[in-house]
């Protein structure tokens, strides 16, 4: 289609009568990224309305029809064969997610407040407090443009929690990333125009920094893995947690609301990133597609923000949402789905003269939220958009017409049927799965066990990732109290980041969990990543029986049966972890496509998923860290290890490929959880860390990096149901343990709360030394001293950020 | 009647550390409200006692930290600060307020640019206390700890030796224990001569409770912070006149 066609607002195009090749082609050349069956689907739509779709509309449908917007890989039939048994899954999101949430909100009733139908999920503080949290990936454009890509994706993320409820205040982000090694070999690379690990990961850093630092959003937790898998797709999960009036969450659209876009102008930036971020990335990307990323400006977001808020407090809004993906289109098309109503793009200001009206209604320009207001307050609103700073406009307004219209200079450019536009036609795929059966290996040493320590302490997913922390203002709004790194020295890592919430006496934990190295075992691996998310924040003091989840998902190529498998063994295994926990799921977001053509063929991504985590913690006292406290105490140790060696990071490290991915007991995990819990109420715990990757060891040491005392334990005292072996006892990753620090006073109390769980003592905290001594029986296994631990821990990351 | 104490809180756009300083003053008994800048006027700051600018990033700070807020007051306010400062009215800039102080002249003469490590920096740091005579710092021991959140911290001088004469003649109020930033004489904080205008890079309200500091066994106080001994210091100040 020639360029100068597509600037003539209202003409039609031509569908009724092309065949499925010349739909196909019609799709491609427009960038439209629809199916053949959803272009025959509109072109009986438009046979029945006897005429042809004009082209705002087409582009219109092609956003809300995106993978982007309506999640239809989610929402479609996927005939499953797993083990050769085969099932049909009609939504894998209302089987597996939204029937779990469901299930707990009758369980525990007034616990959730909103799940999946907002732009965050609201879970209840107190009795006049929720809090929510959300996270998106942005992952295409941080590929071709990491600063701009992060900054945005971190900027679209707060946009959703402002378009939360009548509008929620933003407390807290995280930043979840994935990259290539950073010491990877450019000669490794099998095609042009890719950005190398170092690069992607300096751009992505900085861009989240200068987002969050100038929103004045404490980012408090994250977590970074590298993987070759992301040299050509790197991930980048941004996420942030809000809090509201109770009375402020449900919002409603009714005839004669004036539609406002309040925040920055609309500009020809991000045209098309819905559809551009629901196909593959390849070389051509890096050149054609810098469209597609946005370009961000966090103060002109900031002064809508506090523009947003003042108004919300004052009573002024009835609604509000975000412009994301598909810009006024989707946010406007959302917002108007039920009522319908009009809208006159000539209203809406713009960042440079001649924009076309697709261009106008599809700009992804950040910075924008589209506000439901009654007439008697839309004086007020621009009064304040006056003292803040920011701009306003009132484009235009609900009525009960059940049609999304659209004007521009007069002329009508959009009439749709808000019905046909959200009722996307159901998707099928076909999804294979077989499992594997891994046996037991021994892990063996490097040199000695203490070497294989010290090395494992420096690899580029266990290293502290302090040069990176200090870039993110974690401490903003002054509410942090478990920074990300804390602890005597002040450089220890936490688990959980705990967050006192302004007007309340309560705090909130937040705490991810992302174990791609996992994906021999799909299953497990959403078993353990549900697990760790609730292990790290019931460490910081959280309530096992008050946590929300979040899921994110990054999967390759949705039509490849075998990669759509694993999506499908993993969600059940979340889906089983949550309900056995009691803890829903919110909220959630799903990004396919996630892999690179190169000239030597595709290359996707592991399967991933980042389980986020809020917990609510309920008073001062049940804050706990994860670094060791006082000499004199006694290190325990509660929960199983098995020789579960699947994707472990000493496995990794030695070369020892193979072994089962660890898997859950989920009900005695939970006991031994809330029984934890009652030991935090009680006064009894000092310190408390999760056991994650590199396991016991690993895990001791960093406790320890507050070198207030010596730590001497037996390997021999750990709970454990089978011959381990000092390797696996060393550096297992089985899940639901947690190692922690409690004062010798309480050993008996402490010893007849766990009694029937797999509790030991298993050692002590010195004040005659500062080593850790690791025996078993009277063997010593590893004798080290902190300060060099600490320092190879430390040093991991440092030169290469 | 009783007779309140107040403070006022400008506020620009970047501006973002506005709510939690007033958490902190009010928490002192100071009586409170935050000003988006089109609301100031010159004859509206005269009935007030102390003026605050907190710390942010006013206008995005993407030209010379501050800068644009500078230019912005010069214009609107013109010498009404300097007049308020004259009545007895103390004015306190803490980190980007700080930088901002330092572009209108009213401290010392001097420039906070692009820390020596080129990053911005998290972190919590060790102080000297310069001026335990300060209203601000007369509440705080020889040596304290504060967080710190910022790129452009490092002082420097038009001449090399001029910040040896701000420590000499009583201007420099904190310096680090160890220069992280690159900070000339590792000045942390300044006044004027008067004592009335002051700022400094890291941040009082971000420790106001106790249960701010990283290290849960820290025993300088059962309560609160040391930022909260340096909004009282004021306060006290105030209120004695």
């Amino acid at each position: 289609m020639a360029q100068a066609v597509l600037h003539k607002p209202s003409i039609e195009v031509s569908i009724r009568d092309k065949s499925d090749a010349e739909l196909s082609a019609l799709s491609s050349v427009m960038k439209l990224s629809l199916s053949v069956e959803d272009m025959k689907a509109i072109q009986i739509q438009y046979k029945n309305w006897d005429r042809d779709p004009i082209l705002v509309e087409l582009e219109v449908i092609a956003q809300t029809w995106s993978e982007h917007c309506k999640h239809r890989i989610f929402n479609a039939v996927i005939h499953h064969t797993s083990d050769g048994k085969q099932t049909m899954i009609d939504s894998l999101f209302n089987t597996y997610i939204k029937q779990v949430t469901q299930g707990i909100q009758a369980q525990k009733p007034g616990f959730i407040l909103s799940a999946f139908h907002d732009n965050a999920g609201f879970i209840r503080l107190d009795d006049q407090t929720a809090v929510c949290l959300k996270a998106e990936t942005h992952n295409h454009p941080s590929a071709i443009e990491p600063y701009a890509g992060a900054n945005t994706g971190l900027g679209g993320v707060i946009r959703d929690i402002l378009g939360a409820g009548k509008g929620a205040k933003p407390i807290g982000s995280l930043d979840v990333l994935c990259f290539g090694k950073p010491n990877t070999s450019p000669s490794l690379i099998k095609t042009r125009h890719v950005i190398h690990p170092l690069g992607i990961m300096r751009g992505v850093v900085r861009g989240v920094r200068d987002y969050g630092n100038r929103m004045g959003i404490p980012t408090v937790t994250g977590a970074i893995h590298f993987e070759d898998g992301y040299l050509y797709n790197p991930l980048v999960f941004c996420g942030t947690a809000g809090m509201i009036p109770t009375e402020d969450i449900d919002k409603k659209v009714v005839h004669g609301l004036k539609v406002i876009l309040l925040g920055g102008a609309t500009g020809r930036d991000g045209l098309h990133g819905a559809t551009f971020s629901s196909t593959s990335l390849d070389t051509e990307s890096h050149e054609e597609d810098q469209g597609a990323v946005q370009i961000g400006n966090p103060i002109e977001e900031k002064k809508a923000c506090d523009c947003i808020l003042k108004a919300r407090e004052e009573g002024l809004i009835d609604f509000i949402t975000d412009c994301g993906a598909g810009g006024l289109s989707s946010a406007t098309g959302e917002m108007l789905s039920k009522t319908g109503g009009t809208l006159y793009l000539e209203e809406v200001p713009l960042k440079e003269p001649g924009l076309s009206s697709w261009e106008i209604f599809l700009s992804e320009s950040q910075e924008r939220m589209v506000l439901g207001i009654q007439p008697q307050h839309t004086k007020r609103l621009f009064e304040l958009a006056g003292i803040y700073e920011t701009q306003c406009a009132e484009i235009g307004e609900a009525d009960n017409s059940g049609h999304l219209k659209v004007y521009h200079d007069g002329k009508k450019v959009c009439d749709l049927d808000c019905s046909f536009l959200h009722t996307s036609p159901q998707k099928t795929f076909r999804s294979h799965h077989q499992t594997k059966i891994a046996s037991d290996i021994q892990l063996k040493p490097t040199a000695d066990w203490g070497n294989t320590l010290k090395r494992l302490l420096k690899e580029f997913n266990v290293c502290s990732r302090e040069p990176i922390i200090r870039e993110y203002d974690h401490e903003v709004q002054g509410n942090t109290i478990i920074k990300p790194l804390a602890g005597a020295l002040g450089d220890n890592p936490q688990d959980g980041s705990v967050l006192r919430v302004d007007q309340t006496e309560k705090y909130i934990s937040l705490g991810v969990s992302l174990l791609p190295q996992y994906n021999p075992d799909p299953y497990r691996m959403g078993l353990s990543s549900v697990d760790e998310t609730i292990r790290q924040l019931v460490v910081t003091g959280a309530d096992p029986d008050r946590i929300a989840l979040l899921d994110n998902f990054c999967v390759g190529n949705p039509d490849d049966p075998n990669e759509l498998g694993k999506l499908v063994e993993c969600i059940k295994g979340i889906a089983d972890a949550a309900r056995a926990y009691q803890a829903p799921f919110i909220s959630g977001k799903d990004s396919f496509y996630n892999y690179f053509e190169t000239d030597e063929g595709p290359e996707s991504i592991p399967l991933t998923i980042l389980i986020s985590g809020i917990g609510i913690v309920e008073n001062a006292s049940h804050i706990t860290g994860a670094s060791i406290r006082q000499p004199n105490s006694k290190i325990c140790f509660v929960g199983i290890s098995y020789p579960e060696t699947g994707g472990n990071a000493c496995a990794q490290l030695t070369d020892q490929h193979g072994g089962p991915v660890p898997n859950l007991n989920p009900e005695e995990a939970i006991k031994i959880y809330r029984t934890f819990y009652k030991a935090i109420a009680q006064g009894m715990i000092r310190s408390a860390h999760d056991l994650s990757e590199g396991g016991l060891a690993v895990a001791l040491a960093e406790m320890g990096f507050s070198l207030k005392a010596g730590l001497e334990i037996d390997l021999a005292k750990i709970p454990t149901r089978t011959t381990l072996g000092t390797g696996n006892a060393l550096f297992s990753e089985s899940n639901n343990r947690i190692l922690f620090e409690v004062s010798s006073d309480y050993v008996q109390k402490i010893t007849t709360l766990f009694q029937g769980l797999p509790f030991s003592i298993i050692g002590e905290t010195y004040t005659n030394h500062r080593d850790l001594c690791i025996h078993e029986n009277k063997t010593i296994i590893i004798q080290e001293k902190l300060s060099t631990l600490k320092e190879s821990w430390k040093n991991g990351l440092l030169p290469y950020y | 009647m009783e007779k309140w104490i107040t403070a006022i809180l400008l506020k620009f756009p970047g501006t973002n550390c506005d709510e939690e300083t007033e958490r902190a003053l009010q928490s002192v008994g100071f009586k409170t409200e935050i000003w988006p800048f089109t609301l100031v006027e010159p004859t509206r700051i005269k009935n007030v006692d102390l003026i605050v600018l907190a710390g942010g990033f006013s206008y995005g700070d993407y030209i010379m930290a501050g800068k644009l807020a500078q230019l912005n007051i010069q214009q609107k306010l013109q010498n009404s600060l300097n007049e308020f400062c004259h009545q007895g009215g103390f004015l306190l800039g803490i980190c980007n307020g700080f930088q901002i102080l330092m572009r209108l002249g009213l401290l010392p003469q001097g420039s906070l640019i692009s820390n020596t490590t080129h990053r911005f920096m998290c972190q919590w740091v060790e102080l000297n206390n310069k001026a335990q005579q300060s209203p601000f710092l007369k509440g705080l021991p020889s040596s304290f700890e504060l967080p710190i959140a910022h790129a452009e911290g490092r002082l420097v001088t038009q001449a090399p030796k001029q910040a040896e004469t701000y420590l000499k003649e009583g201007n420099v109020t904190l310096t680090y224990t160890q220069n992280i930033n690159g900070s000339a004489y590792s000045i942390a904080g300044m006044q004027d001569a008067s004592g009335q205008v002051f700022g400094l890079m890291p941040h009082p309200e971000r420790f106001l409770y106790k249960e701010h500091h990283y290290d849960p066994d820290w025993a300088g106080d059962s309560e609160w912070g040391w930022g909260y001994y340096f909004f009282k210091g004021i306060y006290d100040h105030i209120e004695a006149m």
